[in-house]
């Protein structure tokens, strides 16, 4: 009987992972001791090695989400028959198994085959050196790990940064220990302002400047850490390595809702969009007239909060774009609450500016600006996302001159807001120079039609153009 | 058929090769060194180096012109091209001689060859075979050509014909106005030349401040050099010893060209592809340690990206060797590399301009112009600002633009500052020599905060 390769449970909340990698081809042998495959799950990355020797078929493909326990792949012994491909049966269902240091699940495991790396002595150079890729020696000391304790799986016994996150993933998930306190240390000038800035205590971080100095890059690394543990973010171990061509990124946390509720969103409604070009002469004049005057007390409108004020504006007049679509009727919402879109590197969040049309540009600035630093901080509050009626999502600082932004369910329109250049305007037979800025609404034609969602847009367009009306 | 073996083979002998070669013998590693042409590489034999010799003369040229301001009588200079060029290679030869002993003297092998991979560990150059743990690729860069125009050493120069001239052209046209065709547009200008400077982009300098960029271009335009940006060239056709150019749809003759559109990288012939090393945009891709996407394949300087520098390329290769040899060397921050431009006025600069600087977030900008500097005024040459850069909340420098007399010296001051992550504070607590060009740069700073003493 071949015997079966099963994925691996790596801790109690490990729930599903994947193969990300097989080692071995289907169909290649392999020996004792040997890697065959790479584990990947939400947490942690690590490679699973053969108990015995013979031929490897593999089960499923690089990528299936699976359970702990599944069957991943066969290994034939010598002398067995082994079958053409996609003669293998099905994936067994999952049951528990565990092999990690943790409590022991009490339902009873199958046979495991795979099981993770032992600890097997160092490779180490005629001259005493370890072999060890740089990178694997940095992701070492990110995780806060003794490099030299990992195997290394690469060219000739060479440690590679797989073997680091497969010794972090072979110690208990837990959180890194606390940096012991330190009495004397050196630090760069901009370090102690930006830890001062922070709240971050300097004789906890550790300095990997010349010398050891503690530098910028450092303290920023401990308040990120800070920030995601406060979050509640699971610290994964993959510090500090973006997704690299050919890699597969995973779909979860906040790209999985994202995902979900943006194809929700265009599978629900009948979305549409229109472009308009606005003259945004005076609205300059008047944004770096407000700009200068609200130095003092550090309140900077930007020209996302001048739309976003604008199409409040124009949502207590054109009701039928501040609606909530059903079929039993489309409930006219009475309060104006716009919702703005934030970048974050892992995604994209909402927040929303509560009765955007009663409040004045300069509480308005404020309000976006706090909402955007909480957003960044990831401290926003479930009131800072509740109940948006209307969404503004601004790309012209990426240079973009149109879009189609999707509707964030259940809102019936979505303004995009996008660069400002320099266009031209007629004056008698001359072109002078003019600052213009296209606007992107997309609508749900369910709701309203084409002549009415013109009409809104025509709105925003006019209070831009005399902004002054957004003063009043 | 030899076989030797190396725990790093260093493919390229210019500045980031063989200080990386260097580094990695101190920390005792066995190295190896395979060059094409000549030790130094371009910046030593043909970039940097010969060019700062001609630019020296451009400079006491251009003083001896203005001599009789200060009181001295000269009367007309007048220069010798070939000795001028001359001078400039035997500089290069002896430069190049003295990294040969460099070699020597730390046991470095080095052998002259084209060099090309058998496999990630094994290098060919010629009938030789090298078995090596790590490789470094130290290729460099050539210049580009334009797909209309090719250099052809005759009319049509790169930097290498432009910097021995057989003869002085009357009428020069400079295509590209990068450091490269700035600094040769200076030359030649200084030497007598009629210049005309190309860019497509709409800035001279395109790299550089743009406040900066603008102050060059009309120094530039008072010596007497045509500069016209945002101007591509359409057609360079050869009529006997003449060229005529279709610049913005007319026609202008000139004796000859210099090409200066950039540099690609030499990844060519060397076997990348089949490796599996991975090229982005033409450069070869590296991590902070400067490995590539091949475990023990590195690549420094030119060939792994911009900003094409020696001393990016020096610095990469001790980060390099460093790694390759255990331990953690400090990745180069690409923001802290200053870079320096040798024209008449010169230019220098570290850090992001104003519009990067002003994009990440709220700044305060300081400016101080050498007019109001004593020094300046004493020497006769205040044509000339100091522009620093600082991060409205933390008080980080983050970028210092200069142009004037004596910057490209001085820009290390601002670069050991942003090395030491020095904030507003330090600066200006820090008591800078007086009379010097340098207190500009203290004054600068004082000005991003409303404290400046002397304007």
């Amino acid at each position: 009987m071949p015997k079966e390769i099963y994925l691996v449970k790596v801790g109690m909340s490990m729930t599903e992972g994947m193969v990300s990698e097989w080692f071995i081809p289907d169909g290649g042998e392999v020996k004792k001791g040997e890697l065959v495959y790479a584990l990947e799950t939400e947490k942690v990355n690590l490679d699973v090695d053969a108990e015995y020797d013979g031929v490897v078929k593999h089960a499923v493909e690089v990528g299936v989400t699976l359970k702990p326990g599944d069957v991943v792949g066969h290994i034939y012994e010598a002398g067995e028959e082994i079958p053409a491909d996609g003669a293998i049966g099905d994936v067994k269902a999952s049951s528990e198994i565990s092999i990690t240091d943790d409590v022991v699940s009490n339902q009873k495991a199958p046979e495991v085959l795979a099981k993770v790396t032992p600890e097997q002595p160092v490779p180490v150079k005629s001259d005493g050196r370890i072999k060890s890729s740089p990178a694997a020696r940095r992701l070492a000391r990110e995780l806060g790990l003794d490099f030299q304790m990992a195997t290394g799986s690469g060219p000739g016994g060479r440690i590679i940064e797989r073997d680091i996150e497969a010794l972090a993933g072979s110690k208990p998930a837990e959180k890194p220990p606390q940096p012991a306190r330190q009495t004397t240390f050196k630090v760069s000038p901009l370090a102690r302002k930006l830890a001062e800035d922070r709240g971050i205590d300097l004789a906890y971080v550790k300095g990997t400047g010349p010398g050891g100095r503690i530098i910028q890059s450092d303290v920023e690394n401990a308040s990120q850490s800070l920030s995601s543990q406060s979050s509640g973010l699971a610290v994964t171990a993959e510090l500090g390595s973006g997704p690299k061509p050919g890699e597969v990124v995973s779909v979860k946390g906040m790209r999985k809702t994202i995902a979900t509720r943006m194809h929700q969103s265009l599978m629900e409604s009948a979305q549409l969009s229109m472009d308009m070009e606005v003259t945004m002469n005076d609205a300059v004049k008047m944004r770096s007239g407000l700009v200068e005057e609200w130095a003092a007390i550090g309140v900077k409108p930007t020209y996302t909060d001048l739309v976003i004020k604008a199409c409040a504006k124009a949502l207590t007049l054109h009701p039928m774009m501040n609606s909530r679509f059903s079929f039993d009727g489309i409930a006219l919402l009475e309060e104006v609450h716009v919702g703005m879109a934030v970048a974050l590197p892992e995604g994209l969040v909402v927040p929303v500016v509560r009765n955007a049309d009663k409040l004045s540009i300069k509480e308005l600035a404020s309000e976006t600006s706090r909402l955007a630093k909480a957003a960044r901080e990831g401290i926003l509050g479930l009131d800072d996302y509740a109940e948006g009626t209307f969404t503004v999502s601004a790309l012209g600082m990426y240079g973009v001159d149109s879009f189609t932004p999707i509707i964030n369910q259940p809102q019936s329109g979505i303004m995009g807001v996008n660069r400002l250049y320099d266009g031209m305007d007629w004056e008698e037979e001359r072109i002078v120079k003019s600052k213009k800025m296209n606007l992107s609404l997309t609508w749900d034609h369910r709701a309203l039609d084409g002549a009415p969602a013109a009409e809104f847009l025509v709105e925003v367009k006019n209070l831009l153009e005399a902004p002054y009306r957004l003063l009043v | 058929m030899e076989e030797l073996n190396f725990d790093v083979l260093i493919i390229g002998g210019g500045p980031g090769g063989y200080t990386s070669a260097i580094r990695a013998a101190q920390l005792g590693l066995k190295v190896g060194l395979v060059e094409r042409e000549e030790l130094g590489g371009v910046c030593l034999n043909w970039g940097c180096i010969p060019t700062k010799s001609l630019l020296h003369a451009a400079d006491v040229m251009r003083e001896a012109g203005s001599a009789a301001s200060l009181g001295i009588e000269l009367g007309k200079p007048k220069f010798n091209l070939k000795k001028m060029v001359k001078r400039s290679r035997d500089v290069a030869g002896q430069l190049s001689g003295g990294i040969s002993h460099l070699m020597k003297k730390n046991k470095i092998e080095v052998f002259f060859g084209e060099a090309s991979f058998r496999d990630k560990n094994t290098v060919l150059v010629g009938k030789q075979v090298f078995n090596c743990e790590n490789v470094v690729l130290a290729t460099g860069a050539s210049a580009k050509n334009l797909p209309h125009i090719h250099s052809d050493g005759d009319l049509i120069w790169e930097a290498r014909a432009a910097m021995t001239p057989a003869f002085m052209p009357k009428r020069l046209l400079i295509i590209g106005a990068g450091a490269i065709g700035v600094e040769f547009a200076s030359f030649y200008r200084t030497m007598g030349s009629e210049v005309t400077l190309i860019e497509t982009m709409e800035q001279i300098l395109p790299a550089e401040d743009t406040e900066i960029a603008e102050i060059a271009k009309s120094s530039f335009i008072e010596q007497g050099i045509e500069v016209l940006t945002g101007t591509g060239i359409q057609s360079l056709q050869k009529k006997k010893n003449k060229l005529a150019a279709e610049i913005n749809g007319s026609y202008a003759t000139f004796d000859a060209t210099i090409l200066s559109v950039g540099v690609q990288a030499n990844i060519e012939g060397l076997g990348l592809e089949e490796l599996g090393v991975e090229v982005d945009r033409g450069f070869v891709s590296v991590d902070e340690y400067q490995q590539t996407s091949v475990d023990g394949i590195y690549a420094i300087g030119d060939v792994s990206g911009v900003p094409c520098l020696a001393h990016k390329a020096s610095h990469e290769g001790t980060i390099c060797a460093e790694a390759i040899a255990g331990e953690l060397p400090l990745p180069i921050k690409k923001e802290r590399i200053p870079g320096c431009t040798y024209s008449y006025p010169q230019v220098a600069s570290i850090g992001l301009t104003e519009r990067a600087a002003s994009e990440r977030g709220p700044i305060k900008i300081g400016r101080f112009p050498l007019l109001a500097n004593g020094k300046a005024v004493a020497i006769n040459d205040t044509d000339g600002m100091i522009k620093t850069i600082f991060d409205e909340t933390t008080g980080e420098l983050l970028g210092a633009h200069m142009i004037g007399p004596g910057v490209t010296e001085m820009v290390q001051g601002f670069a050991v500052a942003m090395s030491l992550e020095t904030t507003e504070a330090d600066l200006m607590a820090t008591v800078f020599p007086h009379p010097t060009l340098s207190e500009a740069m203290h004054e600068s700073v004082l000005s991003a905060f409303g404290r400046t003493i002397n304007f």
